[in-house]
């Protein structure tokens, strides 16, 4: 049995890193466990030639077609769209194309404003602090003056539009939409330590010059310095209770394998919306039958992935758009708030994609048969190289409690701990949503001239955003934590990931597990001396 | 990605000696030689040892599928399909893959991926051959005038009270 310590985080990802470095400063015994190893940036696939290919097996953001030892596999067979992550320090953000919108004070107010789902116990108001201490910490790029957001100043300038999105830009002026270069967490010159972008362009694999904001290179060197530990290839197989409902300390495999416990006065999950939930449903006994801290019924349930559409152009005119980095440029937001004559209710972000590397412009070109073999490969291929755009449509998502993460009969880890499955479909709203955001997305490639467009969705690699499966609130019987965070059945219980998500908003989460995971440490650092009242 | 990869090697034996003549052939029906030269056929930069190293598990299937295309050849032109000119070979493939449309896809996947990485294709493409890091590339910074009419049409987000 391992000593015991104040506060164990279990995940090393976006919230559990900042979540780590936020309650460095009350120098508790902190101790954070995570089932993957640290990442050398030297094996990123962006050092080597056979970056492209590398990054879509042993890098790929799939779980299933990774296969790490510190993965776990995800029966995603009952689900249109697959579920992806990383395991390790840093989590997700090792692998996020780090697109870092906020939430809108609307996300917050859903019930309220569109008599829709839920309200949050929070608002964008109580967040926002924490939206703007997590972009200096993390290094946030971006330009003030947003017209679809309240003030607020990234710390560094944006990155490059390149052609290709300024070729886009165009497109939505002529339309009269709105656009504007995305918040990236990119260092775009030399930040807190790390070197500036200078890009690379797969920032989807990792940054092996350490500008992507990922929280192995961000949070967890100050962290580690504040006192925090961090113990690596340490895979929890349950929590434990006792018979005041409370926990003690969790059960893991060590990173050989043996089974140890490790005792905790708080413990704190930080594994996302489907690694805390599963956790949770392992963690039975005797006072929680159907999962720990589940007396609500709602672990696991309410599961959100945004359902994503794509739109792609080509364009006469050479743009070098397979340069740069991946997936953030500009954003437009034109469709963002509730318009009830569009047919749905909410609304989705459109994400400006560059084009891609020239395997996979090849290989998506033959696949579709827009490039052929033998006789005329060559003149096709160019004609899309470096001239080709996308338009991502990332759509909101409303809880529905038939979405879920379960455990699966018989699927298990290396360690033989059960392993997540999902069942998940898309609803009629988010159906009519993904049409209308790609006939706009059409009609903006078309206003910015593309010579081919065409338009697909949903797509099924895109389950990025796994949300709202242990959802706050102040209804014991309607959520599974309160407003900051504590679950309601198990008062020294933390949950500060993705799964604490009301609803999914339209856009990219990170920023906002992120602030979420600060504003939770700090309502905890304020409550110190009755925490578990 | 050696630019001298014999296109024709497989110290595993993966492959007969037969049937790296039908893969060879096939491979120019994929990605051909460039009119003007730049460009390499794929047969020149190293599928077959590409193959054996990054995608085995291709290769058994391949295998049968190169039987299929030398016993189709046979039936429909009495020759092997390693003798017959580049038009027979094409039409014979295009019917085949008409009739089953994943025939050789995978071939052709992995046949492009192995291209589209090769020193030869890339600075055919005015492109350097090398990884990205460390050097990285130079990107257009785009004209941020262009948002004058965004930030004169005001503000987009709904207030809440």
């Amino acid at each position: 049995m391992s000593a015991d310590v104040d506060v164990l985080i279990i995940g090393a990802g976006a919230s559990g890193a900042a979540f780590a470095w936020s309650m460095g400063d009350t120098r508790m015994r902190i101790l954070c466990l995570e089932q993957g190893d640290w990442m050398n940036p030297a094996d990123y696939p962006s050092t080597r030639r056979d970056w492209e290919v590398r990054m879509d097996r042993e890098f790929s953001a799939n779980p299933n077609v990774r296969r790490r030892p510190e993965d776990y596999p995800i029966n995603d067979a009952d689900s249109p769209i697959a579920p992806l992550n990383f395991n390790g320090v840093g989590g997700s953000t090792i692998l996020y194309a780090a697109h870092f919108p906020r939430l809108h004070p609307s996300d917050f107010r859903v019930r309220s404003l569109d008599g829709v789902a839920d309200d949050w116990p929070i608002d964008y108001a109580a967040l926002e602090p924490y939206y703007a201490l997590n972009d200096r910490q993390m290094g946030v790029a971006g330009l003030a003056g947003d017209p679809a957001y309240p003030p607020h100043e990234p710390p560094l300038p944006p990155i490059p539009m390149g052609r290709g999105a300024e070729t886009i830009a165009r497109g939505f002026n002529a339309l009269g939409w709105h656009w504007w270069p995305s918040d990236v967490a990119i260092a775009t010159r030399d930040y807190e330590g790390r070197a500036a972008c200078v890009n690379l362009g797969p920032c989807k694999s990792g940054c092996a010059q350490g500008a992507k904001s990922s929280t192995d290179v961000t949070y967890w060197p100050l962290a580690r310095r504040a006192g925090v530990r961090l113990r690596t290839g340490c895979r929890v197989r349950e929590i434990l209770v006792d018979d005041k409902d409370m926990a003690t300390g969790v059960v893991y495999y060590d990173e050989h394998g043996v089974e140890q416990l490790q005792r905790a006065e708080v413990v704190v999950l930080a594994c996302n919306g489907i690694g805390t939930p599963r956790l949770l449903l392992n963690s039975k006994s005797a006072r929680f039958p159907e999962g720990l801290a589940n007396r609500s019924g709602l672990v696991g349930k309410n599961l959100m992935l945004h359902p994503w559409g794509v739109v792609r152009g080509a364009f006469d005119a050479p743009l070098d758009s397979q340069l740069g980095p991946m997936s953030c440029s500009l954003w437009s937001q034109q469709f963002y708030e509730t318009d009830r004559s569009r047919g749905f209710v909410r609304g989705y972000n459109m994400q400006v994609i560059r084009g891609f590397g020239p395997v996979a412009t090849a290989r998506m070109g033959v696949a579709r048969g827009d490039i052929p073999w033998g006789e005329g490969h060559h003149e096709a291929f160019a004609r899309r190289f470096g001239r080709s755009m996308t338009i991502g449509i990332c759509c909101e998502d409303l809880p529905e409690e038939c979405n879920a993460v379960t455990l699966d009969p018989t699927l298990t880890d290396s360690n033989g701990i059960p392993a997540p499955k999902i069942t998940y479909r898309i609803s009629e709203n988010s159906e009519r949503m993904l049409r209308h955001g790609l006939a706009r997305g059409a009609e903006v490639m078309k206003a910015a001239g593309a010579w081919d467009i065409y338009g697909e969705g949903p797509v099924r690699q895109t389950g990025w955003h796994l949300l709202g499966t242990a959802r706050m609130g102040e209804d014991p019987e309607r959520s599974v934590v309160n407003g900051w965070g504590r679950s309601h059945d198990v008062k020294n219980l933390f949950i500060i990931d993705g799964s604490v998500f009301v609803t999914s908003a339209g856009v990219n989460p990170t920023p906002t597990i992120q602030a979420v995971a600060l504003y939770i440490a700090d309502a905890m650092k304020q409550r110190l001396a009755n925490l578990f009242d | 990605m050696s630019k001298d990869q014999n296109a024709a090697s497989d110290p595993g034996g993966m492959l007969t000696a037969a049937q790296l003549a039908i893969l060879d052939a096939v491979l120019n029906l994929i990605v051909p030689p460039s009119a003007d030269g730049r460009m390499p056929g794929a047969a020149e930069v190293g599928v077959p040892a590409y193959l054996f190293a990054e995608a085995p598990d291709a290769v058994p299937v391949l295998r049968l599928e190169l039987e299929e295309l030398e016993q189709g050849s046979r039936e429909r032109f009495a020759l092997g399909f390693a003798e017959l000119k580049e038009r027979e070979r094409r039409t014979l493939i295009e019917s085949m893959r008409a009739q089953a449309p994943s025939f050789l896809s995978r071939l052709a996947m992995e046949t492009l991926a192995c291209y589209y990485q090769h020193d030869r294709v890339l600075e055919g493409l005015g492109m350097e051959a090398r990884p990205p890091y460390p050097k990285g590339y130079q990107v257009v910074q785009g004209d941020l005038s262009l948002l004058a009419p965004v930030r004169a049409r005001g503000k987009i987000y709904r207030d809440v009270t």
